[in-house]
């Protein structure tokens, strides 16, 4: 029960953005409307879990520390590439590594999965089946163990925070 | 005393301008780029932030309008989607065998699967 009325919340704040006014009554009818979203899916919505509201209000810092990262590491990957573009000779060394993780979560993976696709010159292509081991497409894969170790200090002790 | 429409204009403009740019970057990279994982790092990350820019301008057009939230809502949605997005493609392309161009160094995803 607890988990429909905080999903509900967080349903009837996105309604309120997608529609482009946000007031009571939006968000009342983006609520209501979202039981009948959440229902169908439960299993995507981990209810066998324990959930408390003061650890969700605990984590928003570094949630916000976490997206401050993200933004940074962003604009970075985008200066990046574009350079690699704009170069008269492609001189590129591209090659898939495997990077071990220790989140154990399916939405901390999502989560590092995703920020590493948005993050300087590397790409994810897969999970392994026993999810311990990213697949990691990268732009410059001359040095394995400095992207393995860089993948380690700079994103994952962020997203572990933000999200485990 | 310059006017706050003004600002909002000159502001607007140069994130617009931004965000074309780097969405016709992607376009450039799309077509230099060897294989399909490295365009994949050019669609992606750039024009993620092409068209998160080009939000932005609308949003420092119009502010708060109805118009600007729901631009601030469609970036978000853009950064949330792209990368699952190249992740799919990447895997498919990669168990269809398609392979990775020629100046590759390493390849252990197809150590792991073609045993």
């Amino acid at each position: 029960m607890k988990r429909y009325i905080l999903y509900s919340m967080f349903l009837g704040l996105i309604w309120c953005f997608v529609h482009g006014t946000v007031n009571f009554n939006n968000f009342l009818i983006g609520a209501l409307l979202g039981p009948i979203v959440i229902r169908p899916f439960r299993s995507l919505y981990g209810f066998e879990n324990k959930i408390s509201y003061m650890n969700i209000v605990r984590k928003i810092p570094k949630l916000i520390r976490f997206f401050y990262v993200l933004f940074i590491e962003i604009i970075k990957a985008n200066v990046m590439v574009a350079k690699i573009i704009l170069q008269p000779k492609m001189n590129i060394k591209p090659g898939i590594i495997a990077v071990p993780i220790r989140t154990k979560t399916d939405v901390g993976i999502t989560a590092i999965a995703n920020t590493i696709t948005l993050t300087p010159g590397t790409l994810t292509i897969d999970v392994s089946d026993n999810k311990e081991v990213l697949y990691v497409h990268a732009i410059d894969a001359s040095d394995p163990q400095g992207l393995c170790d860089s993948i380690r200090d700079d994103l994952e002790e962020y997203v572990l925070e933000a999200f485990e | 005393m310059i006017e706050i429409g003004l600002i909002q204009d000159i502001i607007s403009t140069f994130l617009l301008l931004v965000g074309a740019f780097f969405v016709f970057l992607g376009m450039v990279g799309l077509i230099r780029l060897p294989d399909v994982y490295n365009r994949l790092h050019a669609t992606t990350k750039i024009g993620t932030l092409g068209a998160f820019g080009v939000m932005l301008s609308i949003v420092a057009k119009l502010g708060l309008e109805p118009i600007g939230v729901k631009a601030i809502t469609v970036g978000l949605f853009i950064l949330l989607t792209a990368p699952v997005a190249a992740h799919m493609i990447g895997r498919a392309a990669h168990r269809h065998g398609v392979g990775l161009c020629k100046e590759s160094v390493i390849d252990e995803y197809g150590k792991e699967h073609n045993k």
